[in-house]
């Protein structure tokens, strides 16, 4: 079984340091998601383990093969990984077959029939293929480059942000479609994206990675419900990062008192909720007993969006006014229990807050 | 602003453009009224030194147009009626010829006919001689002996001389030469040895790279004018120090002096000037510059000495040829026919 | 909504081919993709006007060329046969053909060798070695003749003609692929590499197909200045067509031996354009999808720097070194004797006078087509538009004999006149002008011109002002691009040109062929500086903006 193993890898371009020291594993027959905002390093590392980009250090180990050690590296044809750009890069003056065929030895008596074959893999019509690459649609010609990409039966794929160039709707077509195919052929696979959506979907890790540096490698649920720093929260989704007082379980913010998932820890220290755990209910303002218990805020801002709705509240304090020192919140409502804009809500919270640990870095 | 700006520059150089075409619409037309347009074949540096002198003596004016004989005899003979030039100046006599057979001459009065001497003028007195120049065989001391230098122009085309000797087939003095051989031997002689000279012979462009093309002894010879040596000589002579002349006298084809002429069309709207201009250059003035002067050619005029470096006319024993006869069109069929145009 | 990271920037469309990229490309007339026009054009009259100024100077254009055919014809059948079937003319068919055949695919060979060390190795000094690539270009061909004549004497023939040439004009070649080097996405290559091909196959399989639109344009332009060059291959005794015509011209000024010659070389201009066209084929090469803004990985040449920096080295030597020092001997050698500047003052004059105002007429002349051809395409542009390129690829000297005939016997007034050898030069230089007015116009978006409509503007008045306006590259490419050209002609000029105007080819010419190499310096050093500005500017504007 193939694995890869990235120790230490370190880059820099003059004086910007675009890797300092990842190490990240990859188990086999898995997709990790490599995410990160731009100018994090993501696509470096990426172009690092494909060959393309040497290291300054570091090792690159492939099923046990080091095709990376510090300045010593295996170049790029003879590492046996798959690549995909971003756009595709079909090459415009061949036919699709022939790029499909592209690896291949031009004798083998197989090839023709393995081209048939691959373009059934991803779920195109092999009439296509003695068209050139400029008739075909952007999602359809990611799909060639995939094809063309497991034509030699690599050991390892990489996908550099393959679907960020597609539309919307296309995206999700074939990025159901991508990952159909390489969970079925049973290739390890290495996605860069800087779409949460994406990452999420498709990946059984993600690395999170941010000025050259692993925030956090997991399972997609670990890193949503207990993220390490408030940038990896973020990334994850909708994300509520409060300063905190903490002591017994409990977190004492502006939301009033949380409990929380370290029940040592105590001091200052920030906490994190998910938007589904704070939960609001419209308050009558006349009602003098409903007015008594929880937090209030007013809502200042509402964005319909179908099945979920967008909030923006803004807490208030004791007096009434909104308090300027906290920042808003936006909180997430079903469309049927949407407030109105200018609404007074009372905030409880439900469930536990994720304390950052000690040695954030965000 | 932007707008502002461009539209202004774009005004500024619709403006200069019209300046522009107007100053040169305009010089024509100051020209045309005060000075005189010459359709120079000769070269330029002698050229200029007449038009200088004239100028410098009468105030008029001169305007030279420059280019080749047969060039400017073509043009001149297209133009017709309407050509704009006064004067004609070529280095050889067919072009003359050539636009003397259309008609396209006047008659030149007979104070400018009586200074040049009669040899080098035609009988019609339409155009008189300027200056005349002599066919040499200038070839290379180191290479050739002389009793290895042929004794006729006729012996260049025997298979012995192949890729020995050279010559500017394209130009007009060579093509004047060819014109007396045919004058002297009629055409299918002529025709031979211009299809032997496509064998033997390298074809340069111009003289002064055949005179070069010796000097440097990648050909043993060449049929040239005797007035490149001298100038060459009298400058830097790096063109010609390994180079001697063999004159091949004895009325061969080889001895031919060539005339150059000079006329006044008979379009002109400025006749008095330009026959003042050819009376001037076949007069003193002009004749004095061929002596003094670093042009090297031969001075044509009634008692003109020629420069003292050159061998006297008297001693080329030139063979007689009539300037006006010779037939510049029927050279150049020839030579297409031969493949060397 | 859940929350994203800033999306990566995508760069735009690919970058505008301007200068001598967009010259290549577009002679073979079908070019990199600019902006397809399918907005349709509401300015009705605007178009109609505009038409009619395209038709008007495509006619023009076409004056010369149909004079010299119809002058075939009248000679007859029997004389022209004659004069065409002989064999002087095999010979000149022979010398070019093989002229051709051997100095393009060196030069092609040599400017991909280069392109690839300047844009894609480590070369140290990489910039440096990429402007002294384009800088032959400043020193016209006849001087870089003038220079090896003088330094070897005996250069003559086939191979001095290879060998100058070649030196002379690879810029031509090399400006093209340097730059759709630099714009190819490296994305290409690394999935070639991800495919395990290794580097010198990617580059075959991968690279090179992708450079063809520029070296079929590059090597159609060499092959049509090849043809058309004149004072090139009179220094060292070469025979080409354009050099028996000079000599026609000069023997019989229009007789109908020129006339034969000339339609001879029409019909081998037209034999390149189609041989070009078809070795295009009708392929897109251009980028598929926006592609991302990375920059190409510079390969490392480690051992091979020495014997790569030689042959840089080497060939700088050659095209640039050897001209510039022969022309400092010479001008040394001279002394002050040969600076008479009141004749070199002149001839500057006069030079500059007339670059200046063919430059200008011909990027105006080039405006209305080139709007037409990207705004509104159809038959009748497209069909205008191949003969502009047709009228230009046919050399100077068949364009100044048909204009020369075509103004004695029909418009005597302007014979002999300024306006005679502008319009010489315009019909001669449209191509070029057109080019990069096409290319700067397929930059300017019709959005923009709409949008200036709908703020009141007449369609007319919205072309001038965003249109015409917008893309100065394109305008000082063509300006640059048609003066650079006027300096450097020849043949033409000694035709065309009024009485008593010399230009500094004209002079440099009588005295080279004079064999006064020192008399000729100054004007030689002085075409070489005129040439540096506008070549600079042809440098900066091939060089994708994507890279500034």
């Amino acid at each position: 079984m193939k694995a890869l193993e990235l120790q230490g890898i370190r880059r820099r371009y003059g004086a910007v340091t675009a890797l300092d020291g990842v190490d990240l594993s990859v188990p086999a027959d898995s997709c990790t998601a490599v995410v990160g905002p731009s100018g994090s390093g993501k696509t470096t590392l990426l172009r690092i383990i494909a060959g393309f980009d040497a290291a300054d250090a570091g090792t690159v180990v492939l099923d046990g093969e080091i095709l990376t050690d510090g300045a010593k590296a295996v170049p790029a044809h003879r590492r046996e990984i798959g690549y995909v750009a971003q756009d595709g890069a079909l090459f415009p003056h061949l036919s699709i077959a022939d790029n499909i065929g592209f690896g291949l030895p031009r004798r083998d008596p197989g090839r023709d029939s393995r081209i048939a074959e691959l373009i059934r893999m991803v779920d195109l019509d092999p009439a296509i293929l003695g068209r050139r690459p400029d008739e075909l649609s952007g999602g359809q010609q990611q799909r060639i480059a995939l094809a063309r990409a497991l034509a030699r039966r690599p050991r390892l794929m990489l996908l550099d942000e393959p679907f960020s160039a597609l539309d919307t709707g296309l995206r999700a077509i074939t990025r159901q479609a991508v990952a159909r195919v390489l969970r079925e052929a049973r290739i390890t696979t290495i996605l860069v994206t800087h779409d949460q959506n994406e990452a999420l979907s498709f990946a059984d890790q993600v690395a999170v990675l941010n000025e050259g540096r692993l925030l956090q490698v997991g399972p997609p649920r670990e890193l949503y419900l207990h993220p390490r720093t408030p940038m990896v929260a973020e990334f994850m989704g909708e994300a509520i990062v409060l300063s905190a007082r903490l002591g017994a379980g409990f977190a004492d913010c502006a939301l009033g008192r949380v409990p929380v998932d370290d029940c040592e820890r105590e001091g200052a220290a920030r906490v994190v909720l998910r938007p589904e755990q704070v939960k609001f209910a419209e308050v009558d303002q006349q009602d003098p007993q409903q007015a008594s218990t929880g937090y209030f805020a007013k809502v200042v801002e509402v964005d319909f969006g179908g099945a979920i709705c967008s909030v923006r509240v803004r807490l208030l304090n004791a007096t009434g006014e909104i308090n300027a020192d906290s920042p808003p919140l936006r909180l997430i409502a079903a469309s049927i229990e949407t407030p109105q804009l200018g609404a007074i809500v009372r905030i409880t919270v439900v469930g536990k807050a994720h304390v950052f640990p000690l040695d954030e870095r965000s | 602003m932007k707008t502002i700006r461009c539209r202004s520059i774009t005004t500024l150089l619709a403006v200069a453009a019209l300046a522009a075409f107007l100053h040169c619409g305009g010089e024509r037309a100051v020209a045309q009224s005060e000075s005189i347009l010459v359709y120079n074949a000769q070269h330029r540096s002698l050229t200029e030194a007449w038009a200088a002198g004239f100028s410098n003596e009468t105030g008029i004016k001169v305007t030279i147009r420059n280019g080749s004989d047969s060039e400017m005899g073509n043009q001149i003979v297209q133009e017709g009626a309407a050509s704009p030039a006064d004067i004609f100046l070529t280095e050889n006599s067919p072009a003359m010829a050539l636009v003397d057979t259309a008609g396209l001459f006047a008659p030149l009065p007979a104070d400018i006919l009586s200074q040049v001497r009669e040899s080098f003028r035609p009988a019609d007195g339409r155009w008189v001689g300027v200056a005349a120049r002599t066919t040499v065989f200038a070839y290379n001391k180191n290479k050739l002996s002389a009793a290895q230098l042929p004794k006729s122009l006729l012996d260049l085309a025997d298979p012995a001389w192949k890729g020995r000797w050279g010559a500017s087939p394209a130009g007009a003095d060579f093509q004047a030469i060819v014109s007396a051989l045919l004058a002297i031997k009629g055409e299918a002689e002529t025709a031979a040895w211009l299809k032997a000279m496509k064998q033997n012979a390298v074809a340069f462009r111009g003289n002064v790279a055949a005179m070069k093309g010796v000097n440097s002894g990648e050909i043993e010879g060449a049929v040239i004018y005797q007035y490149y040596y001298f100038g060459d000589q009298a400058r830097t002579g790096e063109n010609s120090n390994n180079i001697a002349l063999h004159y091949f006298r004895n009325r061969d084809p080889g001895a031919f002096v060539s005339v150059s002429g000079g006329g006044v069309l008979a379009s002109t709207k400025h006749a008095a000037q330009a026959q003042a201009l050819l009376k001037w250059i076949t007069g003193k003035g002009g004749q004095d510059i061929l002596r003094t002067g670093n042009s090297y050619e031969y001075a044509v005029g009634v008692g003109a000495e020629s420069n003292p470096k050159l061998v006297p006319l008297a001693e080329l024993d030139a063979p007689a040829v009539d300037p006006s006869k010779l037939n510049g069109k029927k050279v150049i069929e020839l030579m297409m026919q031969a493949g060397l145009l | 909504m859940p929350q994203r990271w800033p999306k990566p920037v995508l760069s735009q469309a690919p970058a505008s081919p301007t200068g001598l990229l967009a010259l290549a490309s577009r002679l073979g007339q079908v070019g990199l993709r600019p902006r397809p026009a399918h907005h349709e054009w509401r300015g009705r009259p605007a178009l109609r006007w505009l038409t009619g100024a395209a038709i008007l100077v495509s006619l023009l254009a076409l004056l010369p060329l149909t004079f010299t055919s119809w002058a075939a014809i009248q000679t007859g059948w029997g004389t022209a046969a004659a004069l065409i079937f002989r064999h002087r003319v095999g010979e000149l068919l022979v010398n070019t053909t093989l002229l051709i055949a051997l100095a393009v695919p060196i030069s092609t060979a040599l400017a991909i060798a280069l392109a690839w060390l300047t844009e894609r190795s480590d070369l140290p000094g990489a910039r440096l070695w990429a402007w002294l690539a384009v800088a032959p270009l400043a020193i016209p061909a006849f001087v870089h003749s003038y220079a090896w004549v003088s330094i070897i004497p005996g250069l003559h023939g086939l191979f001095a003609g290879v060998m100058i040439s070649t030196l002379a004009y690879f810029p031509f070649l090399y400006l093209p692929i340097a730059a759709a080097l630099h714009r190819l996405d490296p994305a290409l290559e690394d999935s070639a590499a991800a495919l395990g091909v290794s580097p010198f196959r990617v580059f075959i399989r991968v690279v090179v197909p992708q450079l063809r639109l520029a070296i079929c344009g590059g090597a159609l332009l060499i092959a049509l200045h090849l043809l058309a060059e004149f004072g090139l291959y009179g220094l060292i005794r070469f025979d080409t067509f354009t050099t028996a015509i000079m000599d026609q011209f000069q023997s019989t000024f229009n007789g109908p031996a020129a006339y034969m010659l000339a339609n001879v070389l029409v019909l081998c201009c037209l034999a390149l354009l189609a041989i070009e066209a078809a070795a295009r084929g009708d392929e897109r090469y251009a980028r598929i999808g926006p592609g991302a803004a990375r920059m190409p990985r510079r390969a490392k040449l480690g051992r091979a720097l020495p014997f790569c920096l030689l042959l840089m080295s080497a060939v700088t030597f050659l095209a640039v070194g050897v001209p510039l020092i022969t022309l400092a001997r010479w001008l040394i050698v001279g002394g002050a004797g040969i600076w008479r500047l009141d004749q070199i003052g002149a001839a500057l004059g006069e030079t500059v006078l007339l670059a200046g105002i063919g430059g200008i007429l011909a990027t105006l002349a080039a405006t209305p087509m080139a709007w037409l051809s990207i705004r509104a395409p159809n038959r009748l542009q497209r069909l205008l538009e191949g003969t502009n390129y047709i009228v230009g690829a046919v050399p100077g000297v068949v364009t100044a004999l048909g204009l020369v005939t075509i103004v004695i016997s029909f418009a005597p007034f302007v014979y002999q006149t300024i306006v005679t050898i502008v319009a010489a030069y315009v019909v001669m230089f449209l191509p070029r002008a057109l080019i990069s007015m096409r290319a700067s116009i397929a930059q300017a978006p019709v959005e923009l011109e709409q949008a200036a409509c709908s703020l009141g503007r007449s369609p007319m008045q919205a072309l001038w002002a965003i249109t015409v306006r917008l893309p100065p590259p394109g305008a000082a490419a063509s300006f640059a691009l048609v003066g650079l050209g006027i300096t450097n002609e020849l043949p033409a000029t000694q035709m065309l040109v009024p009485n008593g105007v010399q230009t500094l080819a004209m002079a440099f010419w009588s005295f080279s062929s004079e064999l006064d190499y020192a008399a000729a310096a100054p004007y030689a050093l002085i075409m070489v500086l005129f040439s540096l500005p506008l070549t600079s500017l042809l440098y900066l504007y091939s060089k994708p903006s994507a890279s500034r």
